[in-house]
């Protein structure tokens, strides 16, 4: 993976072309839309906007390689992570969040480096066995603290933080180090936001019943068999991103995209609800936090890669 | 089962330049890290780059609140005097910044707020609310924080007049305030330049100074502005 193989890429140029395209329709909808519904377009001006930033970034690091994928996904994590522990309380444990943050970078770094045994880019036996290590750690500092008086709400919250946002978010830049990485990462990032975005409007459009009432009470059952619609057809539209996968492949990843991200979404949900914030933090204008963005896409990540590497192996 | 308690973070909903601007901060453990070692690598450009000279340290108070009172004709002046205080004391020094020049920009905030720690002080309007702010600081023990009272970089690098805030501040209090001169930091990197020029930059930290036995009035104010101004000057050898 480098900058000239990413130009000369068929993979890459299709998704580049249908994201321009998607973004310029976007674009035109909202101008058409404007005059006609007024203020009401303003906060998804707003989304599209950030939009337009975030799209140059991803696509940025993926035209950089294999370790600005990985590095990206890190930082993602880390700065995912700290709108956690600022939500949740945690970031005034300074021992705590040292640790995740440099689990971490952990995780990032054996993505990063070859396996010694292999000789292949991503260590991916230390990978899977980072949080054996995060997670003694954490649960050491209390002891070394000598100090047991809410040590469990907050060990609780460590690792549920770095299993979920750092380690099984990892698994989208350790997709990089895979024999497809720019069909396989690029699948994965376009289908999930699209899933998002078909949620949305499909919710908008034809939303009556509410789904999960008491967790996210604008989601409708109207908006997520509409994506789940959009995204198990999507494989198929897309086959040109795993030429090798055949139809049970493709219905996995239609149902990890469609009801994995959807889950993903939701489980961030529940956290926000019980803590009682509305967003994670407003990092990004129109979307919220940084979590708000990536929640679909922590819980399909892992779960796209794993069925990847159950069915071929990564390499 | 009790119930766990969440105590979010009171600025969550904020962008992060919005947070940066507030002040009092949120520790920050990120923030906290990147001063560090932002911290190391200027004082080591300072020491190799400007060769700088520090004397007079044995006079820093080594417990409790004080206020280093300098003169001011660089932005090397507050990299100076930060690199004067232990290390362990960098996220506890607060040097005071123009709230017109350092609290609008993005990136200049970010500077102010990572590399140097600085809380935004209004010079033209509400400097009695920034006041409030310096004396809230200086009730925590530790806290040192970092004035200019001449109130902004001299051009010419001559003192000038301090402005009567600084004594509004220490009068009739026990706080101790420690005068310094910082030499050379005028040609090394004077005011309208965008890069600093190798010279040589020294330090002077005096003798702390105390104004607990006076009123706190506006005669007593411009007493001390004056007492600290000639404390200033006379660490300058001229």
């Amino acid at each position: 993976m480098s900058s000239p193989e990413a130009l000369r890429n068929q993979v890459v140029l299709t998704y580049l072309a249908i994201v321009l395209a998607l973004l310029a329709l976007a674009g035109a909808a909202l101008l058409i839309l404007k005059p006609r519904l007024g203020e009401k377009v303003r906060p998804v001006w707003l989304t599209y906007r950030s939009w337009l930033v975030m799209v140059p970034i991803v696509l940025g690091c993926v035209f950089l390689g294999r370790w600005a994928i990985i590095a990206g996904t890190a930082l993602l994590s880390i700065f995912g992570f700290k709108e956690f522990a600022r939500a949740t309380g945690l970031y005034r444990d300074w021992g705590m969040t040292g640790v995740v943050y440099l689990a971490i970078a952990a995780v990032g770094t054996a993505a990063l480096v070859n396996d010694p045994f292999k000789q292949a880019p991503g260590w991916f036996g230390l990978f899977l066995a980072m949080p054996v290590y995060a997670i003694s750690l954490i649960l050491t500092i209390p002891i070394l603290r000598n100090q047991p008086r809410g040590q469990l709400q907050a060990e609780a919250l460590a690792i549920l933080g770095f299993i979920y946002l750092g380690w099984m978010f990892g698994h989208l830049g350790f997709l990089a180090n895979s024999d497809n990485p720019y069909g396989y990462v690029l699948y994965i990032l376009f289908a999930t936001e699209l899933n998002d975005v078909a949620a949305f409007t499909f919710g908008k459009l034809l939303g009556r019943r509410q789904f999960r009432s008491n967790i996210s009470p604008k989601k409708t059952w109207e908006g997520a068999l509409g994506a789940l619609a959009v995204s198990m057809a999507l494989p198929w539209a897309l086959q040109f991103s795993f030429p090798r996968f055949g139809p049970l492949q493709l219905v996995l990843t239609g149902l990890i995209v469609g009801a994995g991200g959807q889950m993903g979404d939701l489980a961030i949900s529940v956290i926000k609800r019980d803590i009682g914030i509305k967003d994670t933090g407003a990092a990004i204008p129109g979307h919220g936090g940084i979590l708000d963005r990536i929640d679909s896409l922590i819980f399909a990540a892992p779960l796209y890669l794993h069925m990847i590497h159950y069915f071929y192996g990564l390499r | 089962m009790e119930e766990w308690r969440y105590e979010p973070a009171v600025d969550l909903n904020q962008s992060l330049t919005e947070r940066l601007k507030n002040f009092p901060r949120q520790p920050d453990m990120l923030q906290y890290g990147i001063r560090s070692v932002l911290a190391l690598a200027i004082r080591a450009w300072l020491r190799v780059y400007h060769r700088l000279e520090i004397s007079g340290r044995e006079n820093l108070p080594r417990e409790g609140s004080f206020v280093l009172v300098a003169n001011h004709t660089s932005h090397l002046d507050t990299l100076c005097l930060l690199a004067a205080l232990p290390l362990q004391k960098l996220h506890r020094a607060f040097p005071a910044a123009a709230a017109d020049y350092f609290f609008v920009k993005v990136p200049r905030v970010a500077a102010a707020v990572l590399i140097v720690n600085a809380f935004p002080f209004h010079r033209e309007i509400h400097v009695r609310q920034s006041l409030g702010v310096c004396e809230r600081l200086l009730a925590n023990p530790g806290n040192i924080l970092i004035l200019f009272p001449e109130g902004t970089r001299s051009p010419d690098g001559k003192l000038r007049p301090f402005k009567p805030g600084i004594g509004a501040l220490l009068a009739g209090t026990a706080i101790p305030a420690v005068p310094c001169w910082v030499a050379g930091a005028a040609q090394a990197w004077p005011k309208g330049r965008w890069l600093a020029r190798p010279r040589q930059v020294r330090v002077v930290v005096g003798k702390p100074r105390s104004y607990a036995a006076l009123p706190k009035d506006r005669q007593s104010s411009l007493e001390v502005a004056r007492d600290l101004e000639r404390a200033v000057a006379e660490l300058s050898g001229g």
